[in-house]
């Protein structure tokens, strides 16, 4: 069939080619246009659809909105005038603000110059970081529980080859059942003690074992200790009583003896409870730093009063009589004797029969939280302060003055460094003398404490003389020259 | 385990007639003064020494 013109209309039946202009003054309707090559604008009156009608996969409607349902690959700048959103997850403001309600990473996220995250920490110049805790507890200073946590302290001063003793304040070494009683000493650091020295530590606890020619028996041990009064944890911020309230203990240790290192932890409040604890092997004469998380418990008790409320221990040995029940190693349970520490530990006898064996403990810190933070170094003197409590020592000149009672009585009061834990007890390491002022000293022949006139606050002692140092009922005195005595109020 | 250094002997010091503490001597020949004194441990550690059938001696 030929071109046919009808009347206005014009059938074509074949293909068409113009090699001009073609222009149409009505609506121009077609189909299966396999390509559109427009070398101007493109207009769309009532918008775009690209796919197959219906569920077309992209549109831009006449009122400007643009849905693409598949991924969109943007190779330039996007300029956005208002907000973008990812679902409802993620909204990126306009005005600069991110929101993800989702989990963002990122292996490092900056803060202008100034703030640097990444996963080795944060780097905060200017005025740092501002918060309201941390690790879930306080942000003051005096996070530790334990005091002379780096064995700094030691009024007592030198070592000591005793079954138990103090080898520095507040912290206490027991043995029973040796056959050659153990040393128990401080040890200097120095820059070879890899670990513990690059922290600041430049004392360590030490015990050194004798020879223990018998054996571990049922009834042996070798511990160090350190108790803590039960004020301090009442009003410690430890949820104590929840079991996702943790307290945190991290120390430095170095055994001569490859062993497992572990004790336990007992309450005294309430029905006692213990804690056994094991933070795995060291090997032997190596620095290695421990921590150990410890969860609170329902059945765990500290009244708020100057007595004991709780105790750290660190095992040397125990003897079977001590390991033969059931340790429940991390957890809280009625103390019990028999089973303060599980059966079979690595070194716990290895240890005990190496003559001369060691075990070296420092920079250990107890805190409220589930992380351990950095120790803290106290002066000397805020450490002594601590210590002063439970301990002092008093051997200066002229140490306490007083009224003559008669020839031979007499009593002198002071005052300790500081208030103490509870009136004191007294070790005399010397009488030294007595002295009406402006005559002789007399020696002084016993010097005892006067519960009368003694309390936390204040000590009275009654003073012992022989006859004939001239003194007389209301003469005043002084007591000193050699007298040397040590005050105790330990828990 | 002991917590606590076994006694050995405990003699009153008395003044103007008046227990005013108890010398103790520990196991170990540690001698301490310990005043009347509850909150004391050396002084529970007596009154458990006591309460075991013990008994100071009494003071000069």
């Amino acid at each position: 069939m030929a071109v046919q013109i009808s009347g206005n209309d014009i059938t074509v039946p074949r293909d068409g080619t113009f090699s001009r202009n073609v222009s149409i003054a009505g609506t121009l309707t077609y189909e299966d246009v396999t390509n559109v090559d427009s070398i101007g604008l493109v207009t769309a009156r009532n918008g775009i659809e690209v796919g197959a009608s219906p569920g077309v996969a992209a549109s831009i409607s006449v009122d400007g909105n643009m849905i693409v349902s598949g991924i969109t690959t943007i190779g330039g700048v996007v300029n956005a005038s208002s907000d973008i959103k990812v679902g409802s997850g993620v909204t990126v403001g306009k005005d600069g603000d991110i929101f993800a309600t989702g989990v963002t990473t990122s292996s490092t996220v900056k803060v202008g110059a100034a703030v640097t995250i990444s996963e080795s920490g944060i780097e905060a110049s200017g005025i740092g970081i501002t918060c309201g805790n941390l690790n879930g507890s306080a942000l003051s200073n005096r996070r530790n529980l334990i005091i002379n946590g780096d064995f700094f302290i030691h009024q007592r001063q030198g070592a000591g080859t005793l079954a138990s003793m103090y080898l520095a304040d507040r912290w206490y070494g027991e043995s029973s059942g040796t056959d050659e009683v153990p040393t128990w000493s401080r040890e200097s650091l120095s820059s070879s003690d890899t670990g513990p020295w690059e922290e600041g530590f430049r004392i360590a606890g030490r015990v050194t074992n004798g020879n223990q020619t018998s054996g571990l028996d049922a009834g042996d041990y070798m511990y160090m200790n350190q108790t803590i009064e039960a004020n301090n944890l009442a009003q410690s911020g430890w949820n104590y009583t929840s079991s996702s309230s943790y307290l945190t203990l991290s120390f430095w240790v170095r055994s001569s003896v490859a062993r497992e290192i572990g004790g336990y932890i007992r309450t005294y409040d309430g029905t006692a409870q213990k804690f056994v604890w094991t933070v795995g092997d060291v090997s032997a004469n190596t620095w290695t730093k421990k921590v150990l998380r410890i969860p609170g418990n329902s059945n765990l008790q500290f009244d708020t009063n100057e007595n004991i409320g709780l105790q750290v221990q660190w095992r040397m040995s125990y003897g079977s009589n001590y390991t033969s029940g059931s340790a429940n190693v991390g957890s809280w349970v009625t103390l019990s004797n028999a089973d303060l520490g599980q059966d079979g530990a690595t070194g716990n006898d290895t240890w005990w029969t190496t003559n001369d064996a060691t075990y070296d403990i420092t920079g250990v810190q107890l805190e409220v939280g589930s992380q351990p933070t950095a120790f803290e170094h106290h002066t000397y003197a805020e450490e002594l302060f601590l210590c002063q409590r439970y301990y002092g020592r008093y051997n200066s000149g002229r140490i306490a003055h007083g009224v003559a009672g008669s020839s031979t009585e007499s009593y002198c009061t002071f005052h300790p460094y500081q208030p103490m834990r509870a009136a004191p007890s007294i070790t005399v390491n010397a009488l030294g003398k007595v002295v009406k002022e402006g005559t002789a000293w007399y020696d002084i022949s016993a010097l005892n404490i006067n519960s009368s006139g003694t309390d936390q606050y204040i000590v009275t002692l009654q003073v012992m003389s022989s006859g004939g140092n001239g003194m007389s009922g209301t003469n005043a005195l002084t007591i000193g020259n050699g007298t040397d005595f040590s005050l105790t109020a330990e828990i | 385990m002991n917590e606590t250094k076994p006694i050995k002997s405990a003699k009153f010091v008395a003044s103007y007639g008046q227990n005013e503490s108890v010398i103790i001597t520990y196991e170990d020949n540690s001698v301490l003064g310990v005043p009347f004194d509850n909150n004391n441990t050396d002084y529970q550690n007596y009154l458990d020494w006591v309460a075991a059938g013990n008994t100071a001696e009494a003071a000069d």
